[in-house]
This record gives C-alpha cells, structure tokens and sequence, in this order.
C-alpha cells in the first residue's frame, strides 16, 4: 500500500512537471533545466556516495567527458546529439573502469583527496588538446528550445531515479550497502567488493556523462574550466547530503530545496547570498544532520523533539 | 578420514613478528576442532588467514582438497567459508534481518534468489539464534549478546559448509552460553563443519570432538580434548610454571 502511494504519488509529481515548459516562464524553465541536471547530479553521486559510502569528488570529470563527448562528436565529426552523448558515456565509463581500478583501493578521506586531483588533471589534459578546442573551448551548434532541454532533464532524472530505485532493493545495492557498512565484513560474507565498488562508479558516470551532455548541448559553449568546474562536484555532494544520502529521493529533494533557496537568495539580496546560503547549511548539518528524507520520516512520530536530539547528539 | 580443511606448515610475520609459526592441522568433515590458547597466541589471526582477510606468509591451506590461500576473501566465501568476528562487525545502519539477508543473498548455495526470499530466509535464522523478536531493529540498537547471535545468524545465513566461530561466547553468562552450545551443535547437526576459538573451558571441552592449543604462534598441543588439558605444557602455557 505504502509503495502504491509513493509510486502514485511519484507519477502525479512527475506528470506535472512535464508540462511546466508550456505555462513557466522562460526563467522558470530554465531555473527549471538547471535544477534537474543538479538534481540528476546529485542522485547519481547518491550511488557511489550514499549507498556505497565512497565520497566521490571524481564525478563532475563525468559531467564533463559527457559534455566533451557531444561537443567533439557534434563539432568535430559533425555527428548527431545522441551519438556525442553515447561518446561522452563511452568516454565516461572508460574512465571510471580505469581510474576506479586504483583509486576505490583508498578509503574515507583518502579516496576523496585522490578524486579531488581528477578534475585538475582532466583540465590540464583537455586543455592541450587541439581536437577539444584546446583552452578556448567548442562552439556547439545552436538549437533553440528550452521544452526539449527540460524534457531531457525531466526525462534523466526520472531514470536515475529509477535505477537508484532499483539499487535499493536488489542482490547488486545489498553489495553495495554492505561495503559502505563495513567492507571487510561484506568481503568475508561472498560480496566481490571490487568488482562491485567499480561498477558502482561506472554506473554513477552513465548518468552525470549525458547530463553534461544536456548542458552542454544548451548552453552551447564549452571550455575546460566549466566542463570539470570541482565547485560542481562540491553542490552535488552538498544536494545529496542535504536531502539524505543513501536514499532514493533525499538527494532529488535536496537539489531541488537548495536550488529554490540559492536562487530566491541570488536574486533578493544578491551580493550576501553566498553568506545566507552558507548559514542554512550549517543550520542543516546541526539540525538535521541525517538529511531531508530522515527529517521527514521522522518528524511526524518525534515532533520537535528530532531537533532537540540532533542537538544533543552533535553536543553543540 | 575425510579432511575439509588442512592448515600445512603456515606461518605469518608480521614485519619482524611471527604471529604464526608453522602451524599444521586438519578439520575433518562434520567435527568441531577447538582451537585454544593464551592471550596473543595468534588464534584470531589463523581464523583471518583461514577466512582470507590475512594471507600467509608461508605455507598453504586446503579446502576439501583444493588449496585456497591465495584467493580473495570472497571467493572462500562462495565456496562455503563463513566466520563470525571476535570484535563484532555488524552492518550497523541495516536492520538485523537485512544484515542476516546479505548472508543468504551472497552465500554458499542459492544466491541468485531475490531480496524477499533472501529476507524469508533470514528470518529463519534468526528465529534459529533466537533473535527473531529483534528483527526490525537496526543493528547497532543490539547490546553485546545479541550481537553475537547476529554474527552466529550472519554466518549461518551463508549456509556454509565451514564455520569458524571467533570467541562467539565472551561476554556471555551461564545461561547464553548454554544456548549459544546448544545452537552449535544443532549447526554440526546439520552437517557444518566448525572450527571453534574460545576461553569458556567449560563450553570448549563439551563441544570439541579435537583440540588444538596454540602459544606465542606455535602449535604446543593436539589431540582429544581431555588428554590435551592435562598436558603439562598446555597448563604451563596458560597457569605458568609450577614452583617446586
């Protein structure tokens, strides 16, 4: 019955948001675009972050092979959008079988520090290379029409979502959630965590690939800085984290709460927004500390005493 | 004689220390060895190396016949290798019976079954150790013996055929540890080889078909379990030297 009404409820939320091109305003539209490739961004780090427990900073690398696959694919070899976005995934997935192979050995603070040197090195690497536009940038080919734009987003959040959905109630996300849990005991009870570690990252880098590959076919200008932008990395964790890691709709929830707020702060009192956005997620970390989705399970049995426990919990 | 595990000549050093000092002995098929020793005498350690979180330094392991020290801790684990943790590792965010499920859902025998069957059957094994009536908890919610029930549940879910018990009774008063035997020997019953480290000299002597004792690394001792406890260097190892 609970599921019935969570899939019915899913449904109605999504069929709505489909026909926001048709009555929002262009900025909403847009505001609308940017807040479901967050969001997209967000639930995909949610499957190597939340449910496996590897903080990655590695995954807006992803956003941008995604984008470089469609804007090399499209300006270079004249190719149609779907086959720069199947560039960018390929580009994407061989660089999380690669680089994941040495990189999950390291855990914790380790694994995120070496992550962290990824979006440099992509920028360094790029930026000397004449096929990539070198640190110019490419020009991609214009096509007018945010509904397509938001459609596509719509349309990736929703299979992101479903396949986070999936994880978390299969053989594949048990391994997964085990190793997050404790890895060694997960090894001796038959989970090949290697293995699952690597296709845990693969299958992130699918979806925040052909996001980038979205944005980047909207925006229709790329360069090396934006495309491997870490601050990127740093708001998905953030979303993620906010809404509830290792959930299935905590990071959506997330990107979509945090969005609304950057942008009400950005346009009201501008230049004290980054100030104003700063307070409430230290308000979010004190207050809830487990994130939205623990917030909302839980306030209706505890009341305003969830706040008062985290408080104590966090000994502030 | 049917041997399911054999432990030849192994050694682990440490850098400079040798934790394990060319131990040999076997496991046959549906016994339970007792495997004793001080503090330090490198009894958890052999139960690593078994299990595969250690490798040896030297020497080999066999697992019905087949040697297995140099594969990964999973694949023991798919052959029928499970171990509980002296120092308890639950997955402490997951509920009890979803802990015991990824036993049955990465286990020996059946594991391509689905999460509802995996959770059916976890359920079973918890009503098994006697901790059903917690399932719905999360697991760091447990105090110290229900802990060792779930590691006991956790193993048993892989449905192995090799069960190395890490101290499953420390902590536990006269009427748990009755139970946590009883339990034992209904798994042996069911034709699980054990291999069994404990303290309790009491539980150890009543279950043990074999003993063996281990002291700095070194094998000092083996054989039936009463013969064994009187042996002179088993009682100075663990009550020192007798003054004159």
């Amino acid at each position: 019955m609970k599921l019935a009404s969570t899939l019915a409820l899913s449904v109605v939320v999504v069929g709505v948001l489909a026909t926001v091109p048709w009555w929002g305003s262009a900025v909403l539209v847009q505001f609308g675009i940017n807040a479901l490739i967050l969001a997209t961004l967000a639930q995909s780090w949610n499957i190597i972050g939340g449910y496996t427990g590897y903080p990655s900073f590695g995954n807006s690398v992803f956003y941008g092979l995604g984008g470089y696959g469609v804007a090399v694919g499209m300006v270079q070899f004249q190719l149609p959008f779907a086959a720069g976005l199947a560039l960018g995934v390929f580009l994407a997935v061989l660089f999380a079988f690669l680089l994941g192979l040495p990189v999950l050995r390291l855990r914790g603070h380790y694994f995120a520090i070496a992550t962290l040197g990824l979006a440099e090195v992509m920028t360094a690497i790029v930026s000397n290379l004449e096929i990539a536009g070198r640190n110019i940038g490419l020009i991609l080919p214009l096509l007018k029409g945010d509904t397509l734009f938001f459609e596509l987003s719509l349309a990736l959040l929703v299979i992101t979502t479903m396949t986070v959905a999936w994880i978390s109630r299969s053989r594949f996300g048990f391994g997964l959630i085990a190793i997050r849990e404790n890895e060694e005991a997960a090894a001796v009870m038959g989970v090949n965590t290697t293995l699952y570690k690597i296709l845990g990252f693969a299958l992130c880098s699918i979806f925040a690939a052909i996001a980038g590959g979205i944005h980047a076919y909207w925006i229709t200008y790329l360069d090396p800085t934006s495309a491997f932008d870490i601050t990127l990395n740093v708001k998905m964790i953030i979303m993620a984290v906010f809404g509830g890691p290792g959930t299935i709709f905590g990071p959506v929830l997330g990107a979509f709460v945090l969005s609304a707020i950057s942008e009400v702060l950005a346009t009201k009192v501008t230049s004290l927004a980054g100030i104003f956005f700063g307070l409430v997620i230290v308000a979010a970390i004190v207050f809830m500390p487990r994130g939205l989705a623990d917030l909302v399970r839980r306030f209706r049995q505890q009341g305003w005493r969830y706040f008062q426990a985290n408080i104590q919990a966090h000994r502030v | 004689m049917d041997a399911i595990l054999e432990v030849c000549q192994v050694t682990k050093r440490f850098h400079g220390l040798v934790a394990i000092d060319k131990v040999t002995f076997t496991l046959e098929r549906n016994k339970i060895l007792g495997l004793i020793g001080p503090n330090g005498a490198g009894k958890t350690t052999l139960v690593s190396l078994i299990s595969g979180t250690l490798e040896p330094t030297d020497g080999s392991i066999l697992f019905e016949g087949a040697p297995i020290h140099q594969l990964p801790a999973y694949r023991r684990g798919l052959l029928g290798i499970a171990r509980t943790f002296q120092v308890m590792r639950p997955f402490p965010g997951l509920t009890v019976l979803d802990n015991v499920a990824v036993g049955a859902l990465f286990g020996t025998a059946n594991n391509s079954h689905g999460l509802s069957e995996a959770q059916e059957e976890a359920h079973r094994w918890l009503k098994f150790v006697g901790l059903d009536h917690r399932a719905a908890q999360r697991a760091d919610a447990l105090g110290g013996p229900d802990r060792k029930r779930l590691e006991l549940a956790k193993a048993l879910a892989m449905r192995p055929k090799l069960l190395l018990l890490d101290e499953v009774m420390a902590g536990l008063n006269h009427v748990e540890i009755e139970e946590v035997i009883s339990v034992i020997k209904k798994v042996r019953d069911q034709g699980i080889s054990i291999l069994v480290i404990e303290h309790v000299m009491k539980a150890i002597q009543s279950l043990s078909d074999r003993l063996v004792v281990l002291h700095h690394g070194e094998k000092i001792a083996e054989g039936e379990p009463e013969d064994v406890l009187s042996n002179d260097q088993v009682i100075t190892a663990y009550l020192g030297r007798k003054r004159l």
